[in-house]
């Protein structure tokens, strides 16, 4: 699997463990410390779960950048007329 | 409760923000944008009638799109262009954490290959009518988790608000609709002749 070093540290976590975290981490809900410090600790020695990282970092940003929509201005308009009339 | 001067401006500016992001989550759950128009505008009336009901101002994007999500399953859900997924349930327990976290680990390792090609550069307007092609055919919940978190920006404890279920089954979405979309898009790469399938990695899919 992947090339992940035990270094002796009793918090240290796996690559399972790290992937199950991985996607709390890049959306900023990793509430725990002692679990962001491990899985900082997993991926600087890690390689498979760092380029991990790094992918789905990415993949977020071309979702972002593809599902992002703009309201119409007849939609914007609406919406000012009908709150207007509350 | 009659609405004050002070609850209307706060509203207006609230929805003022909020426009965009109505939109977009609504163009993705009711399919045309006429129907997303008509959805978004019926969710902001039903809002001010329902706004003495919000306690905490603070917790206004969230109310708003639990109230759009509603709107649409009570009054648009039936003649949406998408398929009704009445039958779906939520596909994952904590019993199938361990086979997800396989999954994710041996089907990121091909993907990141792919993607990580340089090439790809060229192909970013590809891959946004696929990724969006993508997140359109995800689960219903799947669909919403990632679009509310990734591309409108909520937290996990507000989308969990705005979908009515609790932060963990946010969090567990999360994994799951990513996966799924990494999925979806590598098929889509190997069916446009983008990508080559690893034979490898035949028997690991569901």
């Amino acid at each position: 699997m992947s090339e992940h070093k035990d270094n002796s540290v009793n918090s240290d976590i796996g690559c399972l463990q790290a992937i199950d975290a991985l996607y709390a981490y890049l959306d900023g809900e990793l509430d725990d410390p002692d679990t962001t410090a491990s899985f900082e600790r997993h991926i600087q020695h890690c390689r498979s779960c760092y380029s991990r990282a790094e992918v789905e970092s990415l993949l977020t940003k071309r979702v972002r950048a593809a599902a992002k929509s703009q309201a119409s201005a007849a939609l914007q308009a609406r919406l000012r007329h009908l709150m207007d009339n509350f | 409760m009659a609405n004050t001067d002070s609850s209307r401006r706060f509203f207006s500016a609230s929805i003022e923000d909020s426009m965009d992001a109505l939109y977009g989550v609504a163009l993705r759950m009711a399919g045309t944008p006429a129907d997303a128009e008509d959805l978004v505008a019926d969710a902001v009336a039903k809002a001010w009638t329902a706004f003495a009901t919000l306690d905490d101002r603070s917790r206004f994007r969230p109310w708003i799109f639990r109230i759009l999500r509603n709107c649409f399953i009570s009054d648009y859900r039936k003649k949406s262009i998408r398929p009704v997924e009445s039958a779906y349930r939520e596909q994952i327990g904590d019993d199938e954490d361990d086979g997800l976290a396989a999954l994710l680990n041996q089907q990121s390792d091909e993907f990141l290959n792919w993607w990580a090609e340089p090439e790809h550069e060229f192909f970013n307007d590809i891959l946004g009518e696929a990724i969006m092609s993508a997140i359109d055919r995800l689960p219903d919940a799947f669909r919403m988790t990632v679009l509310l978190i990734n591309v409108e920006g909520l937290t996990y404890d507000e989308a969990a608000e705005a979908l009515g279920v609790p932060c963990g089954t946010i969090r567990s979405r999360m994994k799951r609709g990513r996966t799924l979309l990494q999925k979806a898009l590598w098929r889509q790469a190997i069916d446009a002749g983008l990508a080559i399938e690893d034979d490898r990695q035949g028997s690991t899919d569901e």
